[in-house]
C-alpha cells in the first residue's frame, strides 16, 4: 500500500512500529552479557560489538523478509492470527519474570558466542518483525525508519525502556491493543478473503470483536471477579458461533441476513443463529462450574 | 526473554495500571472497535431494510468522522478525548449525587431550620 510521506497515516504507522518494537523487544543486552561472561576479557569486548552488530543485522534482514513473505497469499491471514496470539501472550501476567534468561548458556569461543547471540535474537525477534511487517503496510521506508529509531533505544537504552514500562504499565496494554488492531487489519487485508469480506460486511465487525476479545482476555480476566471469569471465554465463543453462520451462508449458498428472512427455513436459521448460542453458553458455564467444584473437592482431599 | 519482563510491574501490567491509564486504553480500544464498525457498516443494508433515515443520521455521522479510516494517532487522540469526557462526567455526576444526599444531622454544613 502506497502511503503519503509525512501524512497522519505515515506517522501513525511509524508510531505503531516503534511501540511494537519497544513492547516486543528482546533482551539482547542480557543475552550478550550471559553468553560472553565466561570468555577471556579481550574477547568479551569483541563479542559485545559483533554480537550487537549481528543482532541488528539479523533483525533488519528478518524484517525485510517478512515484508516480502506477507505478499504471498495466505501469509497475511496467518500473520494476523499469530499477532492476536502474540498480543494475548504479551498481556498474560508472568509470575516468574526473568526466569527465561537462564536459557542463554555461556559460550566457549568467539564464533560460538556470536552464533548463540544471532540465533537467540532471531528466535526472540520473530514476533517483533511480524508485528512491524504488518504495521508497515509493505512500506520499506517505514520499516527502516522504525528500526533506525527503535534499535538504538533497545540496544543502548534498555534501562530507559524498563523504567518507562515500570512507571507506565499501560504502555504494554496499549502495545497489546495496537498488536490486536494490526492483526485485525492483516486478517481483513488478506487477498484470499477480501472478496468474501466485501460480500459479508458484518463478518468484519465480528472478526474485530473476536480479535479484541481474545487478545485482551488477560486484561478482562484480571478485572472480573472469579465467578464471572467464564464470560471471558463466552464472548469469543459467541463471535465464532455468529461467524460460523456467515461462513455456512457462503458454503451452502443460503441467505443469512439481518431481518431479511422470508421463508420458514430462513426464519428457523435466523432463530438458531440469534438464540442457538444460549444453550451452548449455558452448557459451557455448567461444565465449567462442575469442573471447578470437582477440582476443589479433589484439592480438599 | 522480552525486555519488558525484567520489570515486575510491567510483567503484570494488567494488574498494575492506574484507573486513569486503564480508562485511556479502554477508550482507545473503543475507538478501534468503532472504526471496525465504520469499516464494516454497509449503508445499502440499512437501505434494504427500510431504515433509510438511519443512513442520513448514523451513516452521515460515520462518514463525517470517517471513522472507518482512522489511524493510530487519531485513535490515541479520540481515546484521550473520550477518557477526558468520561472523567469529567464522572466528577460532575459525583458532585451532583453528593449534593442530593443530606448532610449529617450534627454536621457543620447543616443549615439550622428556624421555627
Amino acid at each position: 500500500m502506497e502511503m503519503e510521506l509525512f501524512s497522519a497515516a505515515f506517522f501513525s504507522a511509524l508510531f505503531a512500529i516503534i511501540l511494537i518494537d519497544l513492547v516486543l523487544a528482546g533482551d539482547n543486552a542480557l543475552v550478550i552479557g550471559l553468553v560472553a561472561r565466561n570468555l577471556p576479557k579481550h574477547l568479551q569486548r569483541k563479542v559485545i560489538f559483533w554480537g550487537t552488530f549481528g543482532a541488528i543485522a539479523i533483525r533488519v534482514v528478518m524484517t525485510l523478509m517478512v515484508v516480502w513473505i506477507l505478499k504471498v497469499p495466505g501469509f497475511m491471514l496467518a500473520g494476523g492470527i499469530a499477532l492476536v496470539w502474540i498480543a494475548y501472550k504479551l498481556l498474560s501476567p508472568q509470575s516468574d519474570a526473568g526466569a527465561a534468561h537462564a536459557a542463554a548458556a555461556p559460550a566457549a569461543s568467539f564464533a560460538g558466542a556470536i552464533r548463540t547471540i544471532v540465533i537467540a535474537d532471531a528466535v526472540m525477534g520473530i514476533d517483533n518483525v511480524l508485528g512491524i511487517g504488518g504495521a508497515a503496510h509493505g512500506s520499506v521506508l517505514l520499516i527502516v525508519l522504525g528500526l533506525a529509531i527503535s534499535v538504538p533505544i533497545v540496544v543502548w537504552g534498555s534501562q530507559l525502556v524498563i523504567k518507562l514500562v515500570d512507571r507506565y504499565p499501560s504502555v504494554i496494554l496499549l502495545g497489546g491493543a495496537v498488536l490486536a488492531w494490526t492483526g485485525y487489519s492483516m486478517i481483513v487485508r488478506e487477498p484470499l478473503v477480501t472478496p468474501w469480506f466485501a460480500e459479508h460486511t458484518s463478518a468484519k465487525l465480528l472478526i474485530a470483536v473476536l480479535v479484541f476479545a481474545i487478545a485482551l482476555a488477560p486484561w478482562f480476566t484480571a478485572r472480573l471477579p472469579a465467578q464471572l471469569q467464564a464470560l471471558v471465554v463466552l464472548l469469543p465463543a459467541v463471535m465464532v458461533w455468529m461467524l460460523a453462520f456467515e461462513v455456512a451462508a457462503s458454503v451452502w449458498q443460503v441467505r443469512v441476513d439481518y431481518l431479511l428472512a422470508t421463508t420458514t427455513g430462513e426464519y428457523l436459521l435466523e432463530g438458531v443463529r440469534w438464540l442457538g448460542w444460549l444453550p451452548l453458553a449455558a452448557g459451557l458455564l455448567w461444565l465449567r462450574e462442575r469442573s471447578t467444584r470437582r477440582n476443589r473437592r479433589l484439592a480438599g482431599g | 526473554m522480552l525486555l519488558i519482563r525484567r520489570s515486575a510491574r510491567a510483567a503484570n501490567a494488567v494488574r498494575n495500571m492506574s484507573p486513569g491509564e486503564e480508562l485511556f486504553v479502554a477508550s482507545v480500544v473503543f475507538c478501534m472497535l468503532l472504526a471496525a464498525f465504520g469499516d464494516a457498516g454497509n449503508p445499502t443494508v440499512l437501505d434494504a431494510l427500510g431504515f433509510e433515515f438511519l443512513i442520513a443520521d448514523l451513516g452521515g455521522e460515520m462518514s463525517l468522522l470517517a471513522v472507518g479510516h482512522w489511524h493510530l494517532i487519531e485513535f490515541l487522540l479520540g481515546g484521550a478525548i473520550l477518557a477526558g469526557v468520561i472523567t469529567a462526567l464522572q466528577i460532575l455526576a459525583a458532585a451532583f449525587l453528593r449534593s442530593l444526599s443530606p448532610a449529617a444531622s450534627r454536621g457543620i454544613d447543616k443549615v439550622p431550620i428556624q421555627p
